[in-house]
């Protein structure tokens, strides 16, 4: 499996602040595996996020320890527009991060930057916006749409640039739990369609369990946990470090402890209860 | 606020007007300004803004600038009364008064038929530097955003006691503040969140970025054009030479 | 203590926000507003002091209706927390942030003082007293937001949207004060969409679909009613679920939804 993020020992300090955002942090994330991040706020999760897609050097100063590798090549050495194509961050408010008065104009900002010519430019904006649902909505103004619009062309954007890793920073905040499952479903997508891997920043695990292939969890700028979603959850630990584990997985981990339910991975609501009370009617 | 927003901020249209190429749409409006300085008499002045609302009923704007033209007519009649004061001449005084009209109502057709893409693409003819256009660009896109943010602000201190409307001029502004500087501290996030946007998209990357779109004036376009400066040309034309001879 | 009576609320545009809305709040009650983004609950709440108006219809609050009193003295009964501190954050001190409301109400000089301390205390905020209410980061900014309101101590307090952004730690705390609250006699209304986070404070529960009011009731008997739940696409929590399922199966050990709270927790 080719490593497309690969950070060891890494730190990093503000230079406005004494204390490191991040420090002793190793992680590897593989081609195609969708990992969820988490950790309680202030934990050093959005210093990581910008860490790996180049504004931490490039557009923020301060010391640095350790290495943050992106497709093997230190992202200290690459410069933006290089990561800019390897690297897409979704960020948590979507309204700031669209700049143009339509849609299709906007999903086609990053190619604009890049110098892409006219014909591939379109081909690549429809087929970004074919993926992520938006077609028609192409000459609407950014105002007039929902947050899970904005957030559909946020992410076109990114994808417009064809980057092998997409970053999403708590991108279902906004949103309500039926929107935010479709957002999910569309990040599924984007991994079968295009092999995109994806990392995820998120509070809500309960959306994420069933697609992520791993959860890691930060602390005050360390890595404390790093496994399966099941690993994770049925540990001890999760709830000491301030994640919510999902309501389903703690019946499950208890009834796992009384030897009435299966431990070595994560049930659904119905598979748990055929579990508990024999197969359904 | 109403007679900015109603006189200056775009709205989506589909009149043959809204359709012209942007760089027509400013020519005429250029033209109508220039029109408005040069003449010098009541009656030309008249037929200016005749004529400007003759366009914007064509653009199917009309009520529009009619009730830009009316919020403006406070202001022009400020202007009528603080000349008569000072030049006790009644003709001129009303001239300067319905000049003011005519100079809004023609900069106003302009900004309400032009969306902020073709400002864009008339600013980039110019050859204005990239990040100017682009600073501008974002600046009017998020002016809708700014305007909500206001809203969600004013009712977040109403609802810890703030009263916005009563009180005298000073102190009624004087409760502006909590609302201003809420205004301003998202304001300076907001463009913080766009930096960081921006780098990660390869803003800069590259010195000729390409663009999506691409604007070429049609035959329309062109002949719209030409038929303005040559209606402008006449026109001129009869003011100063043709109409003195009929009046006095 | 709330009453909305037959409220209708059409925007400019035309666009219908609430359409025929019936709604009694008793004091001391526990209440979550539920339901997709957009369904009319930020429309609702904003009528209870008064930031919008009916179209018709008549909202009342203490037996005044909100016609008849400005947003600023209904508020002295009905404090609302909406989402987004950084509207509403602006003073030189956190001091003088929690200070301004209750300077709006005319509070003594000296009652000023004490509710100021009152409120750092309470969200543990005293050790930004004097700091700028700006530096602070986004969940204590959360929490000066609620200590603000709590400090001229209304009768009902109307919370919108409370959870978003906040992590498992910053929840837990958050459904605790709304416990404390409940406890208190205040009577709280809490707009959310995490059902998650809302089932086990079980409150009455009120379902709004396209500006209708379609359920309301014990969140116990309430959130069983699947059909309902994905027709107003509200999702179920999960424990829930797994009872309802449960109940389908040939051996089920679980007699009531509550009971499975209580065994989970």
């Amino acid at each position: 499996m080719v490593e497309v993020v690969r950070a060891e020992n890494y730190g990093f300090r503000y230079s406005e602040s004494k204390k490191w955002a991040v420090r002793n942090f190793d992680l590897t994330v593989g081609s195609g595996e969708i990992v969820v991040l988490a950790g309680p706020s202030g934990c050093g999760k959005s210093t990581l996020l910008r860490s790996v897609n180049g504004l931490i050097p490039h557009m923020y100063v301060g010391q640095t320890e350790g290495s943050v590798m992106v497709d093997g090549r230190p992202v200290a050495d690459t410069p933006m527009s290089d990561l800019a194509q390897k690297v897409g961050l979704l960020f948590q408010n979507p309204e700031n991060q669209i700049f143009m008065f339509s849609v299709e104009r906007d999903v086609a900002f990053g190619l604009e930057n890049l110098g892409v010519p006219r014909e591939e430019m379109r081909k690549r904006v429809d087929e970004a916006m074919r993926l992520m649902g938006i077609t028609e909505l192409a000459a609407r103004a950014p105002h007039e749409l929902s947050d899970g619009q904005k957030q559909r062309v946020a992410l076109a954007g990114v994808v417009a640039m064809n980057p092998r890793l997409i970053i999403l920073d708590e991108p279902t905040s906004l949103l309500d739990p039926r929107t935010a499952l479709e957002l999910v479903e569309l990040l599924e997508r984007l991994r079968k369609e295009n092999g995109t891997t994806l990392v995820v920043v998120e509070h809500r695990l309960d959306l994420l369990v069933t697609v992520a292939d791993r959860i890691v969890v930060m602390s005050d700028g360390t890595k404390v946990l790093d496994g399966t979603p099941r690993d994770v959850l049925f540990g001890d630990q999760a709830e000491g470090y301030g994640i919510s584990v999902p309501a389903i997985a703690r019946a499950q981990r208890l009834l796992a402890r009384e030897g009435r339910a299966p431990a070595d991975r994560l049930l659904s609501a119905k598979e748990l209860a055929d579990v508990l009370g024999g197969a359904g009617t | 606020m109403m007679w900015l927003s109603g006189g200056f901020i775009f709205r989506k249209g589909n009149s043959a007007y809204h359709r012209l190429d942007p760089r027509v749409k400013l020519l005429i409006s250029a033209l109508l300004f220039t029109a408005t300085l040069l003449v010098r008499s009541i009656f030309e002045l008249a037929l200016v803004i005749a004529f400007a609302m003759a366009i914007s009923a064509t653009a199917r704007v009309l009520r529009r600038v009619g009730r830009t033209m009316l919020l403006t007519a406070t202001f022009s009649a400020f202007i009528f009364v603080v000349n008569i004061l000072f030049t006790r001449n009644l003709e001129t005084s009303a001239v300067y008064a319905i000049r003011f009209i005519a100079i809004v109502v023609s900069t106003s057709l302009f900004f309400i038929t032009a969306s902020p893409d073709e400002l864009e693409q008339v600013m980039k003819t110019f050859r204005l530097p990239r990040d100017v256009v682009f600073a501008f660009v974002t600046a009017v896109r998020f002016i809708p955003v700014m305007m909500l943010d206001t809203l969600q602000i004013m009712d977040a201190q109403k609802s810890r006691g703030l009263e916005l409307e009563k009180g005298n001029l000073l102190r009624r502004v004087r409760n502006m503040i909590p609302v201003l500087i809420p205004l301003v501290v998202n304001s300076v996030i907001r463009s913080g969140e766009l930096a960081e946007a921006m780098e990660s998209r390869a803003y800069g990357a590259v010195a000729r970025p390409t663009s999506l779109v691409e604007y070429r004036a049609r035959g329309a376009d062109k002949a719209v054009a030409l038929a303005a400066v040559l209606l402008f040309a006449i026109g001129v034309y009869s003011f100063y030479f043709v109409l003195p001879t009929y009046l006095p | 203590m709330i009453e909305f009576s037959d409220v209708t609320f059409v925007h400019q545009n035309g666009l219908k926000a609430l359409d025929k809305v019936n709604l009694e709040v008793q004091q001391g009650e526990t209440i979550a507003i539920v339901g997709e983004n957009g369904a009319g609950k930020t429309t609702l709440v904003k009528h209870v002091t008064g930031l919008l108006k009916p179209t018709s219809g008549t909202v009342t609050v203490k037996g005044t209706e909100t016609t008849k009193a400005s947003t600023a003295q209904l508020s002295r009964t009905v404090g609302i927390a909406f989402q987004n501190p950084d509207h509403q954050l602006f003073s030189e001190s956190v001091h003088d942030e929690i200070a301004f409301a209750l300077r709006n109400f005319g509070f003594s000089p000296q009652l000023v003082e004490n509710r100021v301390t009152w409120g750092l205390e309470l969200f543990g905020l005293e050790e930004y007293r004097d700091s700028s209410p700006l530096v602070l980061s986004g969940g204590e900014k959360k929490r000066l937001t609620l200590a603000c309101i709590l400090a001229w101590d209304p009768d009902v307090v109307i919370l919108d949207e409370p959870t978003v952004g906040q992590d498992a730690i910053q929840k837990e705390r958050l459904a605790g004060t709304i416990k404390q609250l409940g406890s208190a006699g205040k009577t709280i209304v809490v707009v959310s969409h995490d059902i998650e986070f809302l089932w086990p404070i079980q409150p009455r529960v009120v379902v709004m679909r396209s500006g209708r009011i379609v359920a309301d009731g014990p969140a116990s008997s309430l959130m069983l009613e699947r059909k309902m739940l994905e027709e107003a696409r509200v999702s179920q929590p999960q424990l829930v679920t797994f009872y309802q399922e449960l109940a389908r199966r040939p051996r089920a050990p679980f007699v009531d939804p509550l009971e499975v709270v209580r065994w989970v927790s």
